[in-house]
């Protein structure tokens, strides 16, 4: 026979989930619109997302940053979401270093261009913007959590349910993929100009 | 420690992920090495500009009431 206890759902204090987790709505719905680029996509992912943590609330850990555990629910709800239509993205070695040695070859061409101060330039952001949308989910998600979001790579990890080597070697890539998107970018609108190939120093 | 060191973990200094220790030696020698400071400056303003990207997306009206009213209906007095 079952118990009362156990066909009762657990009561939700519903002030404390006001306080703490309706605030970090923008948050949230940021967070899926980076990994959908499709507002209405967005919207529903949301719209899960919280009726989710509502349901679970049970199982956070007051103290605990509520931001990150949301954005760990809205991460699960993309996927699944996505399973659907599911790609299989090529996600690369997982090489970190090689990874950074890669982009320090990026940057040595692009300052041998003379595009060093290339980043800095405001006319430059709706690109970045764009090449952001463009790289592969995985990469973006990972450049979107630490570079844009500003977490730590456990933290990251944690949330992308991937060892933080994964992290790294995911941002790493994702970052190298769009500094050569942008140098491209560049030169095709004549803001840097190619000197050739540059020897790197690197191999 | 040499050049190839440092830009091996430039991106790991640069997002605080090292040892105080590997941090502060790679701190020295980017002060004193001129081939490896333009990389640093490079890569750092690269990140500035990612992280200057974040816009702030409120989410629409719409979609705040449609999560607030999905939540009445799941039992959630507000």
């Amino acid at each position: 026979m079952q118990t009362t206890q156990q066909s009762q759902p657990h009561r939700v204090d519903g002030k404390r989930f006001e306080l703490e987790a309706l605030p970090w709505l923008d948050d949230v719905y940021r967070f899926a619109l980076s990994m959908t680029r499709d507002e209405a996509d967005a919207d529903d992912i949301v719209q899960e997302t919280f009726l989710r943590a509502y349901r679970s609330w049970h199982t956070f850990e007051p103290g605990s940053e509520c931001r990150k555990w949301l954005f760990t629910i809205c991460r699960n709800v993309f996927l699944r979401v996505r399973e659907r239509e599911r790609k299989r993205v090529d996600c690369g070695g997982d090489d970190a270093q090689l990874e950074t040695l890669a982009a320090v070859r990026v940057s040595v061409a692009a300052i041998g261009d003379g595009a060093e101060d290339l980043f800095s330039r405001l006319d430059l952001a709706p690109a970045l913007e764009r090449a952001i949308g463009e790289l592969p989910e995985v990469f973006r998600s990972a450049v979107v959590l630490v570079d844009v979001e500003g977490m730590a790579y456990n933290e990251a990890a944690s949330i992308l349910g991937v060892p933080v080597g994964t992290i790294r070697s995911r941002l790493f890539r994702g970052r190298r993929l769009l500094q050569e998107a942008l140098i491209e970018y560049a030169r095709d609108a004549g803001l840097v100009v190619t000197s050739g190939v540059p020897c790197t120093g690197v191999s | 420690m040499d050049c190839l060191e440092v830009v091996r973990q430039l991106w790991d200094y640069l997002d605080s992920e090292l040892t105080d220790e590997a941090m502060a030696r790679i701190h020295r020698h980017l002060a004193q090495c001129r081939q490896c400071y333009p990389q640093f400056d490079f890569e750092r303003t690269f990140l500035d500009a990612v992280a200057a990207t974040r816009r702030e997306h409120p989410a629409p009206n719409l979609i705040r009431r449609k999560v607030l009213a999905k939540l009445r209906k799941a039992g959630l007095d507000l």
